[in-house]
């Protein structure tokens, strides 16, 4: 295949997943409801708690990353999810399309669209609480998005290698997943706090580790010594499996007949 | 032989598929028993079978999305399991069964899948327009696939379908549940596309009339097996379901006519004696006399092949 054609492809389901998103209201209620009610009752909560400006920073943001990364995971999910729920499955692999282009091309859309979440719920805080998203600077700032980013992307790749894999009944992780993931990489605590035996699952999470970087830059000591290098590192890595588990995931799909069952 | 085998569109042998399902205890479903199918480029061939018969199956193994257990199946010269994304630019699949996303337009349905067989700009807006039109859905283009009757919705997996020009087109119940006007409609399309652009076209169907009049070659399928095949004349003769006489008669009922030798029965359909016979040229000038002497009065005479559905119907026995 051409780089043309990959790109096309890649094009093709970013379009797609952006005219479903653009016309399905409760796209758009999952894109805003949510987030700032997050951002709302954790600022509120800082503020009754009395925590310091750091502290409040600390929590708020974990309650943006949770956001970010959940709203962007969605949409990669959504490359086989749309299809499994209008059972249109067997269309998508008669075509020429790889995992590929469905999940960078559903990322792509993630991307954008927790991009606007970030600044709405950055422009909430800072009028609201005071939170101030770029004290970091750019870059920092930059890092701490496509952390959030990578992590998004591998947990999505991986709920779509569930959904393959399991059929219907796997949906729910889609939605769960993530929860359990940004649970444990510490988005309202330094992952210090966590007990030793889940502090090893943390530490193997990358947005644990560009958590840790953003923080620091808000006066929190960094439990890492390279976090933001691990995290990339173990995003590459974990990218790498995810991708890998949904092609195998595929292949069973089309080896026990479920890839028609589901499109039934 | 290498040459008959370049004209060859399908060249499955011994083909097998058992669905397994169930936990923990394994139940398992043999779909396919050793299938062995040559279907010749250019051609139409009909795949037909009861209900659970293995149709599809089949013809989701032909398309990639089904692998075999067994057999070596090559569509278009390539393996199906091996070279199954080189073979994928060179086939499409339409369903009776259709189903798009939901809010998407028809035109934005057709163009996204364009854009996965690599055509873009003024190519892809003249292919969507083009398609649209064949299909007959020009008013339909702004309209969300959701909100399209059964029948469009069809006609938008046609266009889909004929999006990369294929050269090997799948057809599931290409009219399942089409009023009759848009099925004649529909079949015209699809004799119109193997006669204009020489597509080969494989199609599974329950209608012996569109299998009569569609198909060059018919190939029955029943329990995972291929019971029978050839053109359907040849099948009407394979399953000796000998031939039809019809006669209108005064009075319409003459009980002693299954008794005739040579008769295999009788029945009567709209006021017409219907007697299947071993042998027409043989035996209609004995039923006419002995209807003759016995003061019957004649008032038609018809002698046909029997209908593609009572073969059927024999085989699915």
């Amino acid at each position: 295949m051409s780089w043309r054609n990959e790109l096309l492809a890649v094009w093709a389901v970013t379009l797609r997943n952006a005219l479903m998103g653009a016309r399905n209201v409760f796209f758009f209620f999952e894109l805003l409801f949510w987030p700032i009610v997050g951002v709302l009752s954790i600022g509120l909560m800082s503020r009754f708690l009395e925590l310091t400006e750091a502290q409040a920073s600390f929590v708020l943001v974990g309650t943006i990353a949770l956001s970010v990364v959940n709203v962007c995971q969605l949409e990669v999910a959504y490359a086989v999810l749309l299809d499994v729920w209008s059972k249109s499955l067997k269309h998508q692999f008669l075509a020429p399309i790889g995992i590929r282009h469905l999940t960078l091309g559903s990322w792509v859309v993630g991307m954008v669209r927790s991009l606007a979440v970030f600044v709405l719920l950055a422009a909430l805080g800072r009028w609201a609480f005071g939170f101030q998203v770029l004290q970091p600077g750019w870059l920092a700032l930059a890092t701490f998005l496509l952390g959030c980013f990578l992590t998004a992307w591998v947990v999505g790749v991986a709920v779509c290698a569930l959904i393959t894999l399991f059929g219907n009944r796997a949906e729910a992780f889609a939605w769960a997943s993530v929860n359990m993931v940004l649970v444990l990489a510490g988005i309202y605590y330094p992952i210090s706090v966590l007990p030793d035996s889940i502090a090893v699952i943390a530490r193997a999470i990358p947005l644990t580790y560009f958590l840790d970087a953003y923080r620091a830059h808000y006066g929190f000591a960094s439990e890492f010594r390279s976090p933001i290098a691990t995290g990339l590192a173990l995003s590459a890595l974990y990218a790498a499996l995810a991708h890998w588990a949904f092609l195998a995931a595929i292949h069973r799909a089309r080896r026990t007949g479920l890839l028609l069952k589901m499109s039934e | 032989m290498v040459s008959f085998l370049r004209m060859l569109a399908i060249d499955a042998r011994d083909v097998e598929k058992t669905f397994r399902s169930g936990w923990p205890r394994r139940r398992e479903t043999p779909a396919l028993r050793g299938v062995s199918l040559r279907v010749e480029r250019g051609s139409i061939f009909g795949l037909l079978g009861p209900n659970g018969a293995g149709k599809t199956t089949l013809l989701s193994i032909l398309a990639t999305l089904l692998t075999p257990d067994r057999g070596t199946v090559m569509v278009l010269g390539l393996d199906v399991v091996r070279e199954a994304g080189a073979l994928r630019r060179r086939l499409n699949m339409a369903s009776g069964r259709p189903s798009f996303l939901w809010s998407l337009r028809v035109a934005e349905i057709v163009a996204f899948y364009g854009r996965l067989y690599g055509l873009s700009g003024a190519a892809l807006h003249r292919r969507v327009d083009g398609l649209i039109e064949l299909c007959e859905l020009g008013p339909y283009r702004r309209i969300p696939y959701s909100d399209l009757s059964t029948g469009l919705k069809q006609r938008v997996a046609l266009a889909k379908s004929l999006v990369n020009d294929p050269e090997l087109l799948f057809l599931d119940e290409p009219t399942l549940g089409l009023d009759p006007d848009v099925s004649v409609r529909v079949r015209a399309h699809i004799a119109r596309l193997r006669r204009e652009q020489g597509i080969t076209i494989v199609l599974t169907t329950h209608y012996m009339r569109e299998a009569d009049e569609l198909c060059d070659e018919i190939a029955f399928i029943k329990s995972g097996r291929i019971l029978a095949r050839g053109t359907p004349g040849e099948l009407k003769r394979q399953i000796r379901l000998g031939e039809v006489v019809a006669l209108r008669l005064d009075p319409a009922r003459v009980p002693w006519l299954a008794d005739v030798p040579g008769v295999l029965r009788c029945v009567e359909v709209d006021g017409w004696v219907e007697c299947t016979v071993d042998e027409a040229e043989k035996r209609l000038p004995e039923l006419l006399r002995a209807l003759y002497a016995d003061g019957v009065v004649i008032r038609n005479v018809q002698v046909r092949e029997p209908e593609l559905e009572e073969v059927f119907v024999e085989l699915a026995k």
